[in-house]
């Protein structure tokens, strides 16, 4: 059963209950599917977030990060599946909406602001997400569900400590695009906020 | 009522009163907490009370206040396990010599925080005492007095041109265009219009955001092939063509393109070089949604303009985006520019 986001997005880190044993086999698969394309992100030092996009238990589009590839800072790796899912409809001449609305998102790390509102705006039926995403997280940092009334149904907490430990590898090293001067070394803070530069998911 | 007969001068002046929006801690007023005061008994003991009284109850969260205003004197923080009677109780916990006062203790509403505005300075302040750090360019922000009178010019004319690209919106139902500026170098970097009828996300903004990457040798959604301003060697990719020509041709003294895109290793200057919407100011005719408004906070957008207020929008409307102090990066955002042609779009 997804519980809903409010109810689980509180939840200490450290709480016992995962939802692993939530999870169908076949929806672990999913998530395993998404993690490689984390893995996969990481490996070209892009921001080490993976997605895929399930539509009749079937995966209709996945994606990573592209930021730096693009010199885009909203190609992220939702916005890139959405796109993919977009142009499938289209040469299918498929009720895109339709299509949307029947989607299942697996994500390695919580959707940013962003994202989030992507996703609630397109009606997706549900978001399962592994960790929380601390800097943008459409939960954690801003909770887009409060003023956009989502009919998303939101689920985290699979294989969190792994898709964390992912986005620290990544952010061990510095943003391979950023000017020099802007990348700044995590928990620092930076002087100006108009000026500063740091890595983004 | 009857309305005063309405000059045109003034009408045409609205077009110039766009505004700041800003965080709460700007706009409302200081949130306020009670404390309990008494009244010192002779006056030449002033001094000695305020000592006494920092070194027995230090008051370290609320270090803006003074401790005394004329004979009256502040002693601590009300809270609910400590009644006004058991004041005297706790003083003399504390060692402090209570003949000093009159036993005369009341509650008295004062700052939680320090003001940050002269405007919530003065209401404070008149209740009891505080320190005011006044910030000129904060003060600018609240009063509106930011621009100058060339400035206010050059946003109403980019702004017009923002008007003249949403008219390219392929929707009639979702008209919105978006113009980006380089104010370094006073030039259009790239422009946008809403494209959601061919993709969900391509909303003016997300396609202005991906217009700008093309001038920085990226982009998702479209390949262009290199394009520079002989002259100037400024980036053109970021405007389509044909909207370049139709523009070139209505605004003869504006300027295009984005300054030449270098690569890692050409950067020789740290703050060289264009990096995503960084120093960037974006028009865009109506408040941007949460995810484009978002998508310009990962972007590092400078400033934002908007024209007429969206019942989705995320920088005033539903939410305020750009004021998260959570956030890494956070834009000024300036709305109401030019709000009635920007509206006007909206009803076509
Ligand atoms: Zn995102
Ligand atoms: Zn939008």
């Amino acid at each position: 059963m997804l519980q809903s986001a409010t109810e689980t997005v509180n939840e200490d880190k450290q709480n016992p209950t995962s939802v692993n044993d939530n999870l169908t086999e076949l929806q672990q698969k999913f998530m395993e599917t998404a993690f490689n394309f984390a893995y996969n992100a990481l490996a070209v030092q892009e921001v080490p977030v993976g997605c895929i996009f399930v539509y009749n238990n079937e995966i209709l589009a996945s994606g990573r990060n592209t930021v730096n590839e693009t010199h885009n800072a909203t190609r992220h790796a939702e916005i890139n599946c959405i796109d993919e899912v977009n142009n499938f409809c289209r040469s299918k001449n498929l009720d895109v909406k339709k299509i949307f609305s029947e989607i299942d998102v697996y994500v390695t790390v919580e959707p940013c602001i962003m994202c989030a509102a992507a996703l609630y705006d397109l009606h997706v039926r549900s978001i399962i997400f592994g960790c929380k995403n601390d800097r943008f997280g459409g939960q954690t940092v801003f909770n887009v569900a409060s003023v956009l009334n989502p009919v998303t149904e939101v689920k985290n907490g699979y294989r969190a400590e792994e898709a964390m430990n992912l986005l620290k590898e990544f952010y061990k090293g510095t943003n391979p695009s950023a000017p020099l001067d802007k990348v700044k070394v995590k928990g620092k803070k930076a002087r100006k906020p108009s000026d500063e530069a740091t890595l983004k998911t | 009522m009857s309305c005063p007969p309405k000059k045109i001068k003034l009408e045409q002046n609205t077009d110039n009163q766009f505004y700041p929006v800003l965080s709460e801690e700007f706009t409302e007023p200081t949130p306020m907490i009670d404390v309990y005061i008494d009244t010192v008994t002779d006056p030449r003991n002033i001094s000695k009370v305020v000592v006494e009284l920092n070194t027995v109850l230090p008051l370290p969260e609320l270090t803006h206040l003074k401790r005394i205003k004329g004979k009256d004197v502040l002693l601590f923080p009300c809270n609910k396990d400590t009644a006004p009677d058991m004041v005297c109780e706790i003083l003399k916990k504390n060692n402090f010599d209570i003949s000093y006062l009159k036993n005369n203790v009341r509650t008295m509403s004062v700052a939680e925080i320090a003001p940050k505005t002269r405007k919530q300075y003065e209401v404070v302040h008149k209740l009891w005492p505080c320190n005011f750090h006044s910030n000129k360019y904060v003060e600018k922000l609240c009063t509106n007095t930011l621009f100058s009178a060339s400035e206010i010019e050059s946003h109403v004319n980019y702004m017009q041109v923002a008007i003249d690209i949403a008219r390219f919106s392929k929707d009639p139902l979702s008209i919105a265009g978006v113009v980006v500026v380089d104010p370094k170098i006073n030039s259009i970097v790239a422009v946008g219009f809403d494209k959601r009828i061919d993709n969900p996300c391509q909303h003016a903004v997300m396609v202005a955001i991906d217009n700008v990457a093309l001038t920085q040798n990226g982009g998702a959604w479209q390949q262009v092939n290199a394009r520079l301003d002989n002259q100037a060697s400024l980036d053109l990719r970021g405007i389509p063509d044909d909207i370049l020509d139709v523009l070139k041709k209505k605004y003869r003294n504006l300027r295009f393109g984005a300054t030449k895109f270098k690569g890692k290793c050409e950067i020789e200057t740290p703050s060289d070089g264009p990096y995503l919407c960084t120093g960037y100011y974006v028009y865009v005719t109506r408040e941007p949604c949460v995810m484009c408004a978002m998508g310009l906070i990962h972007s590092r957008a400078k400033r934002v303009f908007y024209g007429t207020k969206s019942e989705n929008g995320a920088l005033g409307s539903l939410c305020k985006i750009h004021t998260v102090k959570d956030l890494n990066h956070h834009y000024e955002v300036f709305a109401g520019l030019l709000e009635d042609g920007c509206k006007k779009l909206k009803q076509k």
